[in-house]
């Protein structure tokens, strides 16, 4: 993370943006160009899986796929008419889905979006819960507990505790659906859909949330504890303002800062943990789109999800930057 | 699927019918004898991978065709005994010569748009389309050289020899008519009407949530009265195979097209009180699993080694312990229940280890330091899971007779490089579609000129050996029935003698239904066609 | 891959309170680390499945591939296989021990490339600033900004699996992270008294990065690498589970890939796997605590 910026006022702030923004359009040209051309290393092509996917073709149908899609130029031409169209802001289309890459990502960006955030909100409040806890008992039987199943809970690989989940609650008890985003009774608007959704959530986020927990209950507990015995927690103490104040008003407020460094820096890797989460749930979401098209070879689609993502980051980095240095005065005085 | 019964006046009167009508058309009654077919509801079918499009006519691929198949029909449909039936077309002949075939379309057929249905569009289907952008039909109608359409409801197909294969592909599920007023004047496979498509089927297309879902609703104009049963069909896409089998198992989807869950779980499914495990309805896609050798590396070319390799194998345990038996033995490159085609005497290799390394001894591949006479590699295809684990079995089994394997796996579109491009393997495993006419599935295993580089599905063992030529090409021109079937049981103990492959097993897909479901087809296209007959009882 | 955030997270806490890091330590490190509970228990489970994976074949000698046994047998149900077999009867209790070597290998391997390639940047970075400083920091933002699983996909996909690539792939997905941390350390210690004094003495830049910065920059570097390797195990895990492993070899995460189409039936083939999984990465994030409170005995009380 660059230096967070000393923000006076607005004006400054606008530059600041400004600036940043600038720096990102290299760095988005150079993704572009990476993603591009590592990925052309990769054996076969559209074709190849489209073909194998039929079962069988002849040459001539596979030929003509080829000049269809622009595959028998050679790689600099191809390479052109994509940055061609990238500076119209055009993602291209996606031959194997049928439909234009941007449709494609606007459709699956907020299904992927409301799992991760749903899951960083639930991480988030139980783990400065569980958090402050364990260090509120610092050393007693609840920190202890807490810290063990944070600890467990941190090296369990995701997708089998989604597994088990299923198995559980879906397949025994039957209480909640084990997959997909919505109950397949179509109509459905409002709020009956929006409980739809809802249920349809629990799982998938509380799978990804046992992770990022861990997190933020580890990180609260020493950032809580870190902060107790500063100078200015022990004056409003000494001030003889009520613990419970001291540790809402001054330590959490504090220990808040390295979280939001922390989700600022989790909400950049969107995409990866949702892979895995994706593919269990069945979510239609970006994760399981980008790694579907690296195995079809849909180069197209591929960049177009990797290059979103990236300004995602881009654009997310800045926001922590931003939200930082309001957050926390002594950024400017340093 | 033609249904025989004639339309009645009571909804009630229809639907005794319809019932009396799924047995002449051999479908299936249910689990729960006597009760009666509920019309209306919703069908949830799980499915892998999406499909690119939702024209099977154009970009075909199994999960294309099982919902495609239900949007559009074809001339013709295959019966339990590989007959064709009525379905577009209701009646048809084939002239003397066998170098034209005259169809009589139905009248009463429209385009889920309104649009009337005539010979134009089968014109415009066989000649722009399935000719042209079609992997296959290229190859399959290569003799077919016009479509004339006298009037509106005739079309009579000109061959320039005869060809009794492409009956095997004027199903629906292979050969899909499509209509030309929205396809005309463009190329077929980026005019947008193949992801919202337009058809004359049972089901009409209403929305594709892409990742998540597709869903059909009833066609009330159907030309075929009496169906669909079904309200509305959701064919939902999902990724895990663990995930599938949660979701019937939890009764959130009712229907599993093409082995929709893993090997391992059909045999606690079969147990299940709601749950069938149905292995009939793809005895058209007869998918043949077999054991190539690369023929142009040493020491493959000798034929006791590949001798040596088949009496290695032992297939029984290989459907057993891999396939969960859900496969069988296989004797030769045809399967057995395509009887019309079926050769059961040909050359066989029973498992024999001991005779296997007396063979490899005669070659001249002796026990060196390990125990190893032989190091090769081998590459399962990139289909699934169960294929990697074949491999391993091949492992054991060889290393038994001091032949090491090193297995190596690839994604899909690399594996195709590797094995129909590069051709860089020593051994290769996979499994292609036999389909109805060995013509189209078989032959483009053994036939020299099917080694076509680049090409999936083609011959990768790149055998090219004159008497199977000399068989193949006879079958190819061959007009008369009765001298073609002598020759394709020629050809199969050609095929076995020469072992350019090993002929493994005849591998059983399979769906997994709800058992309340009735209607299912059983026919030889069973597991991709239309849902058009399938209520759920009471 | 999100582990290695942790620590930076946690470090800037220690930074925001204003507390120097203590330097690395002298001849007392080994005995506090070992009066720490937790990287004395993550040590020795660490210990214990390194001894198992470097005598595996001393322990079984079998060839852990080897279809041994009635398939689907379940734990303590046979003598002969305690933990039970797998779907093609190979013993499950053999392929644990054998597949601690690759999942090791992979973890250490995978950790090592990505810290060789953060620190060298990261220091490159760090210490000439400038022009070199800005292409590096552009470089690894680069990097940072690809999903890390995706890109680990696409590696592994491009070299086809295998157990190096499978290392390379996840090495190269998480360097970025590291980079950073390093960068930051030298950033500061480029500043400090004692390498300003080497400067002005002459020394050249390479004794000034290998005498002064680096050992400086180690606690951090032990630290974030231990957390590295658990990472890349569960990242092994997670590629396997999503059907890219090595197919001659044996890992947990190859186990689990199996065993997961038989969960349903047979749930104990991806529970056992699991369970090693757990251990290991467990042990290895106690293992990075302990030594974090030895080796930055003020910074954290994690």
């Amino acid at each position: 993370m660059s230096k967070p910026p000393p923000v006076a006022g607005t004006s400054r702030a606008l530059r600041y943006l400004g600036l940043r923004c600038l720096q990102a359009v290299p760095t988005v040209i150079a993704i572009a160009v990476l993603n591009f051309f590592f990925l052309r290393l990769a054996p076969g092509d559209l074709v190849d899986t489209m073909a194998g996917e039929a079962g069988a073709a002849t040459p001539e149908y596979m030929a003509m796929l080829r000049q269809l899609y622009g595959l028998d130029q050679p790689v600099w031409t191809q390479f052109l008419h994509y940055l061609s169209r990238l500076a119209h802001l055009d993602l291209g289309y996606s031959f194997r889905n049928s439909t234009t890459v941007l449709d494609l990502i606007l459709s699956r960006l907020p299904n992927t979006a409301l799992l991760m955030l749903s899951s960083l909100a639930v991480a988030l409040v139980g783990g400065v819960a569980l958090g402050t806890i364990g260090a509120r008992w610092r050393g007693r039987w609840p920190d202890a507990l807490i810290s063990a199943i944070s600890t467990v809970g941190f090296a369990t690989p995701l997708f089998w505790i989604g597994l088990m989940l299923i198995v559980l609650f879906s397949v025994h008890l039957r209480w909640l659906p084990a997959g997909g985003m919505t109950d397949v009774e179509a109509g459905r608007t409002g709020l009956p859909y929006l409980l739809d959704v809802a249920r349809h959530l629990v799982l998938p986020v509380f799978s990804l949330a046992v992770f990022y927990v861990a997190i933020y209950a580890r990180m609260t507990r020493s950032a809580v504890l870190e902060v107790r015995d500063l100078d200015f927690v022990r004056t409003a103490r000494a001030k003889g303002l009520a613990p419970r104040k001291v540790m809402a008003r001054h330590v959490l407020r504090n220990a808040l800062l390295p979280i939001v460094t922390m989700t600022g820096l989790q909400f950049g890797t969107l995409l990866s943990g949702s892979v895995v989460i994706e593919t269990v749930f069945a979510w239609p979401g970006m994760g399981r789109l980008a790694f579907d098209a690296v195995f079809q070879r849909d180069l197209n689609l591929l960049l177009g999800v990797l290059l979103f993502s990236s300004c995602l980051v881009v654009v997310s980095n800045l926001c922590t930057d931003l939200l930082y240095s309001v957050l926390d005065p002594r950024i400017e005085v340093r | 699927m033609h249904r025989p019964f004639v339309w009645l006046p009571t909804r009630r009167s229809l639907l005794a019918a319809g019932t009396a009508g799924l047995a002449a058309a051999g479908l299936s009654r249910g689990a729960h004898a006597g009760d009666v077919a509920k019309p209306g509801g919703t069908l949830v079918v799980v499915l892998d991978p999406e499909p690119a499009g939702l024209v099977a006519g154009i970009s075909i691929s199994a999960p294309a065709v099982a919902v495609s198949s239900n949007i559009f029909d074809g001339l013709v449909v295959l019966d339990e005994t590989f007959t064709p039936r009525p379905q577009l077309a209701e009646s048809w002949e084939t002239s003397q010569d066998g170098l034209s075939i005259t169809f009589r379309l139905r009248k009463d057929v429209s385009w889920h748009d309104g649009k009337p249905f005539t010979s134009a569009d089968v014109q415009y289907s066989l000649i722009e389309v399935t000719k042209k952008t079609h992997p296959r039909g290229n190859a399959v109608f290569a003799n077919l050289t016009a479509v004339e359409t006298p009037d509106p409801h005739t079309a009579v197909f000109r061959f320039s020899r005869p060809s009794p294969v492409v009956w095997a592909a004027l199903e629906g599920t292979e050969t899909q008519i499509l209509p030309r007023h929205l396809y005309e004047g463009t190329n077929p496979i980026a005019n947008p009407w193949t992801a919202k498509p337009v058809g004359t089927g049972a089901f009409v297309f209403k929305e594709w949530i892409r990742g998540d879902r597709i869903v059909l609703e009833r066609n009330p104009n159907y030309w075929d009265k009496g169906c669909p049963l079904l309200d509305r069909i959701v064919f939902r896409t999902i990724r895990d195979a663990g995930s599938r089998t949660a979701t019937l198992e939890a009764g959130e989807a009712q229907y599993g097209a093409m082995n929709p869950v893993s090997l391992a779980d059909t045999e606690r499914l079969r147990g299940s009180a709601d749950l069938t495990v149905e292995t009939r309805g793809f005895e058209g896609s007869a998918p043949m699993y077999f054991f190539d050798f690369n023929m142009r590396r040493k020491p493959f070319d000798d034929i006791r080694v590949r001798q040596a390799f088949a009496h290695a194998l032992d297939r029984t345990a290989l459907a057993r312990t891999i396939w969960y038996g859900l496969a069988e033995p296989a004797t030769g490159p045809i399967p057995s229940y395509q009887k019309a085609f079926y050769n059961p005497d040909t050359p066989q290799y029973a498992f024999d280890p001991k005779k296997a390394e007396a063979l490899l001894d005669e070659a001249g591949l002796k026990r060196g330091p390990g125990g190893v006479r032989l190091r090769i590699d081998h590459v399962p295809c990139a289909y699934g899971d169960d294929y990697i684990r074949a491999a391993e079995f091949y492992r054991q089994a060889l290393k038994r007779i001091g032949v090491e394997l090193r297995v190596r796996t690839f994604d899909l579109p690399t594996y195709l490089r590797v094995i129909f491009t590069d051709y860089d393997f020593d051994t290769h495993s996979a499994w292609y579609s036999a389909y109805p006419d060995p013509q189209i599935g078989v032959q483009r295993r053994y036939w020299s000129q099917a080694i076509k580089k680049g090409t999936p599905s083609s011959n990768a063992s790149q055998v090219a050996d004159p008497d199977l030529d000399q068989v193949i090409e006879a079958i190819q021109v061959a007009g008369d029935p009765a001298e073609r079937h002598a020759l394709i049981r020629r050809f199969q103990s050609v095929a076995q003698e020469k072992l350019p492959s090993i002929n493994l097993l005849e591998l059983k897909f399979f769906r997994v239904y709800a058992k309340n479901l009735d209607g299912i087809s059983f026919a030889p296209f069973g597991g991709y066609q239309s849902f058009k007959t399938v209520s759920t009882s009471v | 891959m999100t582990v290695v955030l942790l620590t930076k997270a946690t470090r800037v806490a220690t930074l925001l309170s204003g507390r120097k890091r203590a330097k690395w330590p002298s001849s007392s490190f080994l005995r506090r680390l070992l009066r720490n509970r937790s990287a004395t228990f993550g040590g020795a489970v660490l210990i214990a499945a390194a001894l198992a994976a470097v005598f595996a074949g001393a322990i079984f000698d079998a060839d852990p591939l080897d279809m041994v046994g009635r398939p689907y047998t379940w734990p303590f149900t046979d003598r002969l296989h305690p933990l039970g077999t797998d779907m093609l009867g190979r013993d499950i209790l053999v392929g644990l021990v054998y597949a601690a070597r690759v999942s090791l290998a992979i973890g250490f391997a995978a950790a090592a490339l990505s810290t060789i390639l953060g620190v060298s940047l990261g220091v490159l970075a760090g210490y000439f600033g400038g022009w070199t400083d800005g292409l590096i920091s552009r470089l690894t933002e680069v990097f940072q900004t690809m999903p890390p699983l995706i890109l680990a996909v696409v590696v592994v996909t491009v070299l086809s699996p295998s157990v190096g690539s499978i290392a390379c792939g996840i090495g190269i997905a998480s360097w970025p992270q590291i980079a950073r941390i390093v960068r930051a350390e030298t950033l500061r210690l480029r500043d400090s008294e004692f390498v300003q004094a080497a400067v002005s003495v002459g020394e050249g830049h390479l004794r000034i990065v290998a005498g002064h910065i680096l050992p400086n920059a180690l606690p951090q570097i032990v630290v974030t690498g231990s957390i590295l390797v658990a990472s890349a195990i569960l990242t092994e895990a997670a590629l396997a589970f999503l059907g890219l492993g090595d197919p001659n070899e044996i890992s947990w995460g190859s186990m689990i890939g199996a065993g997961r189409e038989a969960m349903r039936t047979a749930w104990y083939m991806t529970a056992l796997p699991g369970l090693a999984i757990t251990a290991v990465v467990l042990s290895l994030n106690l293992l990075a605590d302990g030594l974090n409170d030895v080796l930055n005995p003020r910074a954290g009380n994690v």
